[in-house]
């Protein structure tokens, strides 16, 4: 099991760029991906693709995002992909139906994000059950919704 | 409240102790769990510290200092004053000035226990809090309680079910319930106690183990 306990950077920052290009050219650079919900976790138990156990201990004030560069030295690297984020989009028909849902949205503690006139919910579970709340706005065709990744 | 914001209190670019959240409905035995934690944590060479949420008073932190089970020293109180979810998941401030108070009181501590207030099944951690968390419901609350899927029960690392002494006096169906929490959370898993008798008290401690500690 290899033990990570701090980030050493991102791999977009210029100081690892480099490196992490070589490696990329010789297939050593390792990915572990990790769901987008255990982003904000300090310690978790991920693997990378090729199988190998990393156990990653971070201190508070270190947080995981995609590009996160876990591991890299002259024979490999190691490095975070996040997994796809689901959004529910919610489409209000007017400004008492977005005034309904902004309560509603705000009530369920679900995480938001305000696309012009819509509201996208992040996703963390099964479509179908954030829907289920707000069944009467959507059966009155009140707010229409459509479901997208990133 | 014994727990407030102070510069000890702030966060150091260092690895400290991993937290592990309990939360769960009021009289559901959160704190009787980590009663029976705290020696199997001793048993395995855990050094542990421990944050109790109470609503206005200090009453679990007490219970768990008289115990005599842990030194009083490393248990530490938040009072909540309102809701008991707004402090482990909107604003954990108070929360994670504690943990971190007892981290810099206990610099060996490995591992912190951070039982919420009692609370309903929407009750969940925050992941700033929290490196991992269970959710503690009794059988005595009712078989219906995993069907409802409050996000509590739905959203936990870990789904504790206490009191299973109990289902024959409350005309619980054990193995119903079991099963149905086992669907209604896709499978991740689930563990039945008895903390009266220490019965899966060891499944859950080798779980945190596991999970947090990666032993």
């Amino acid at each position: 099991m290899l033990r990570v306990d701090s980030l050493l950077g991102a791999s977009t920052d210029h100081s690892l760029h480099d490196r992490l290009h070589h490696l990329e050219h010789h297939g050593a650079v390792e990915v572990v991906k990790i769901a987008v919900a255990d982003l904000d976790r300090r310690r978790l138990l991920a693997r990378t693709e090729k199988g190998e156990e990393v156990a990653i201990t971070l201190p508070r004030d270190q947080k995981l995002f995609d590009g996160a560069v876990l591991l890299l030295d002259d024979k490999r690297a190691i490095v975070v992909r996040a997994g796809e984020q689901r959004w529910l989009r919610l489409s209000p028909h007017s400004a008492s139906d977005a005034l309904e849902l902004g309560y509603h949205a705000g009530n369920l503690h679900w995480r938001v994000r305000f696309d012009g006139d819509d509201l996208l919910v992040s996703l963390d579970g099964p479509a179908a059950t954030y829907a289920a709340r707000i069944e009467p706005m959507i059966e009155g065709g009140r707010v229409t919704v459509s479901e997208e990744s990133e | 409240m014994d727990a407030r914001l102070s510069p000890h209190g702030k966060t150091a670019s260092r690895v400290g102790a991993a937290r592990v959240g309990i939360g769960g409905p009021v009289g559901s035995g959160k704190t009787a769990l980590i009663e029976r934690l705290i020696p199997a944590f001793a048993a395995r060479g855990v050094s542990l510290a421990i944050v109790t949420n109470d609503l206005v008073t200090a009453e679990d932190a007490e219970r768990i200092r008289r115990s005599g089970l842990i030194d009083p020293a490393r248990v530490a109180a938040v009072e909540a004053g309102a809701c008991p979810h707004t402090v482990i998941r909107e604003d954990p401030t108070l929360n994670i000035a504690a943990a971190d108070e007892l981290e810099a009181r206990f610099p060996d501590a490995e591992l912190i226990l951070i039982e919420s207030g009692g609370d309903n099944l929407a009750s969940t951690f925050s992941l700033d809090l929290v490196d991992w968390w269970m959710f503690v419901i009794d059988v005595a609350g009712g078989d219906d309680i995993p069907r409802k899927n409050g996000p509590g029960v739905l959203k936990c690392d870990l789904l504790v079910v206490n009191k299973t002494d109990l289902a024959p006096y409350v005309g619980v169906d054990l193995p119903r319930m079991e099963a149905e929490a086992t669907a209604a959370r896709g499978g991740r898993p689930i563990v039945l106690t008895n903390c009266r008798k220490a019965e899966g008290i060891e499944a859950i401690a080798d779980k945190i183990l596991s999970a947090v500690l990666f032993r």
